[in-house]
């Protein structure tokens, strides 16, 4: 049974329609990343999800049924702009939000330490948010998201303001909470992330769901026989077979004529004496899928 | 259960927050601090002020029988005007001429057929010396009909009157200085608490908002939850001000018994405190709600300090329309001011003070304010839920009564 199943939801505030018809499921112990160009309705979907804004249609399932005040402790939050209280130090911040999930005086002076200094804060407790770096508060906000130990994980940008070696970290510590069994629902514009971290995604924009599915599914989906092409001798204008050639920086893209298959290519190339120092299918990234989808609005008959 | 512990989570940070930072204690120890300093300051420069010179008497119709009492020596809470006799004017003229005396009365011959004497000074009198004149005076002119002191004494002191309302529900001494005070006393204390600690409140909902600790708040706990446990939290802050200034308060006239005996006047009856603390704390929960609405619609705390401005007239209305509840407490512009819930804690106060106020009318006043509270805390809800997420742009009333945004 799925996690999260949002079932054609829509939000409109006056005129404008911000969310519209919008189906996903998330299911259990995945990383699902919820994807969309700024103001397309990602974060009024969270919002829905979450019950703080009230869907004008549809319906959200949550942990087998509607949102409860005893579900908010079981979910971890991180929106896209960070909440900390800025004059107050961060222990006292985190005692203070994590009291708010139910955790009791004891557990509180239990986890969190071990917290603290799993994300190297243990110094910086007593500081002030507002002492902090963006980095350091970034790491103090992910753990009022995890302290309670939620079954649902919501982070929205994760990786904003971090390091490469905390942007590790958090890559780590994202992929050990889908080891333990924890949904993780993740909102990022940072594609190589997506890549590399979630199970499944859904593409919005305008309010609307334009792609969904597996990671490998959508590239299968959008996969040209086009070829990526290394070679040590220039090429000639034209080649049998193939429609267009593209110079890229040490390479050449060849996009094949109707019919032709990669093999063709590698045959006609080899028949035109060019030595090849690489040869390789052409896979399009997550970051030209979403271009081209937004760009073209296609995709939404997924 | 666990929702009301959450509820009492926020209520106890939102104390603590406050009650725990060292501004705060600055700011409660400054405005009793600050009364204190310029009780001190006055009663010093009046002191220093007080020409404590001796006042000349000069007999001229042998009406003096008894010398005057300078025993008593004028103190910083108490100041004597002593008097000195001279045999006649040339001698009054030369002490005063010398800087002995502050000036010097002539009694002349015919005194006891005009009663108008002549006082000789280069200084308008306080009315402490004419008060002085003229009970040395009288005394002298009652013990030539053979009065004794004792009686002299409490001839001057005067008569005692006792008020007491139509109705009989009311009663006062009459003399009552303290039927002023009282209320303007608890009108001050009404405005600086709910106004401070409606104030946090304000400030802790906005600075919320500007660092989004609200979105996570609102994920953890429902949106009527944190309004409840800020409003109980800050309420909480409000009375321990009030707890601590009436401890001062106590430790003051501990410390100073021997020179407040005059406060032993003062009594208050129980239904006129109770009702005066009942208003205290609507007018809180009114302010609290009016508050909420506030922050959740504006988008910075500078944009919000600009409306509180707006709220404290109100507040001050009693106050400025003073004259008006003193000459006519049961007016048409004092009986509005008593269902304006800003006002009202001031305004039934003193209408309360000066005249009877009927239970009927009493009750009419709680269930509006009662009312508009309540309705307050629902447009609070409202604006609250829509607005707190709206960080870049202040809430329009349009947007507010909108009911296809009312439900975000």
């Amino acid at each position: 049974m799925s996690t999260i199943i949002v079932d054609k939801i829509a939000k409109s505030f006056g005129a404008t329609k911000a969310v519209q018809d919008v189906s996903f499921e998330v299911r259990p112990g995945e990383i699902f990343g919820l994807l969309g160009p700024n103001g397309s309705g990602k974060t009024t979907s969270i919002r829905v999800i979450l019950d703080i804004y009230q869907a004008d249609s549809g319906s959200v399932t949550i942990l087998g049924g509607p949102m409860t005040n005893e579900k908010l402790n079981h979910i971890g939050y991180i929106p896209e702009e960070r909440g900390l209280y800025q004059d107050v130090p961060i222990e006292r911040c985190l005692t203070y939000l994590a009291s708010l999930k139910g955790l009791t005086e004891d557990q509180i002076k239990e986890r969190l330490p071990k917290y603290l200094a799993k994300f190297d804060l243990t110094d910086h407790a007593k500081k002030k948010a507002k002492e902090l770096s963006k980095g350091m508060q970034q790491k103090a906000q992910l753990i009022a998201a995890l302290i309670h130990d939620p079954e649902i994980i919501i982070i929205d940008e994760p990786f904003s303001a971090l390091d490469p070696v905390n942007t590790q970290l958090v890559k780590d510590l994202l992929i050990e909470q889908r080891n333990g069994g924890k949904t993780i629902v993740m909102c990022t514009h940072q594609m190589n992330q997506v890549e590399q971290l979630c199970d499944r995604l859904v593409l919005i924009d305008h309010g609307q769901v334009l792609l969904q599915g597996e990671l490998s599914e959508i590239r299968d989906q959008f996969r040209t026989n086009e070829v990526i092409i290394e070679a040590l001798n220039p090429l000639p204008e034209q080649l049998n077979g193939v429609s267009r050639i593209e110079k890229l920086n040490d390479a050449y893209r060849l996009t094949p004529q109707a019919g032709i298959s990669a093999h063709d290519l590698l045959n006609e190339l080899v028949a035109q004496g060019i030595e090849l120092n690489s040869f390789e299918v052409a896979v399009p990234t997550l970051d030209e899928i979403f271009i081209r989808v937004v760009k073209e609005g296609n995709g939404n008959d997924e | 259960m666990v929702m009301m512990n959450k509820t009492m989570n926020v209520a106890r940070y939102e104390y603590l927050h406050h009650v725990g930072n060292k501004r705060f204690w600055l700011s409660l120890i400054a405005v009793p601090l600050g009364f204190v300093l310029i009780f001190v300051v006055s009663v010093v420069l009046s002191f220093l002020s007080f020409d404590t010179r001796p006042v000349g008497i000069v007999d001229q119709g042998n009406l003096i029988q008894i010398e005057p009492d300078n025993s008593e020596k004028s103190t910083i809470f108490d100041f004597q005007i002593l008097l000195n006799l001279y045999p006649d004017e040339g001698t009054a003229r030369t002490a005063a001429a010398a800087g002995e005396i502050q000036g010097f009365a002539i009694l002349p011959e015919d005194y006891t057929s005009r009663f108008h004497l002549t006082y000789w000074t280069d200084k308008q009198p306080g009315s402490d010396v004419q008060s002085a004149i003229t009970n040395f005076i009288s005394q002298n002119l009652l013990l030539a009909e053979n009065t004794d002191s004792a009686t002299f004494a409490r001839i001057t002191e005067g008569s005692k009157i006792s008020l007491q309302s139509l109705d009989g529900s009311q009663t006062s001494d009459g003399t009552g200085w303290h039927r002023i005070v009282v209320p303007v006393v608890i009108g001050m204390l009404n405005f600086i608490v709910v106004m401070s600690s409606g104030g946090y409140l304000l400030k802790a909902l906005v600075e919320e908002k500007e660092n989004r600790t609200i979105e996570i708040m609102l994920t953890s706990v429902p949106s009527r939850d944190i309004m409840a446990g800020k409003i109980v939290g800050n309420l909480g802050v409000g009375l321990t001000q009030i707890a601590v200034w009436v401890l001062l308060l106590g430790i003051a006239g501990f410390i100073f018994r021997s020179r407040l005996g005059l406060l032993a006047d003062i009594s208050l009856p129980f239904s006129y405190l109770a009702i005066s603390l009942a208003l205290m704390i609507l007018s809180f929960l009114f302010t609290a709600a009016l508050m909420a609405t506030i922050g959740a619609a504006m988008t910075s705390t500078e944009e919000s300090q600009g409306v509180i401005g707006l709220m404290v007239l109100p507040m001050m209305f009693p106050f400025y329309f003073f004259t008006v509840f003193l000459n006519n407490p049961n007016g048409i512009l004092a009986r509005i001011l008593s269902f304006i819930p800003l006002s009202a804690p001031l305004a039934l106060s003193l209408r309360m003070a000066f005249t009877s106020v009927s239970p009927l009318e009493i009750g009419l006043v709680f269930v509006f304010i009662i009312t508009f509270t309540l309705l307050m805390f629902w447009l609070a809800g409202v604006v609250f839920k829509r607005g707190m997420l709206q960080y870049s742009k202040r809430l329009s009333f349009k947007e507010i009564f909108n009911k296809e945004t009312r439900n975000a």
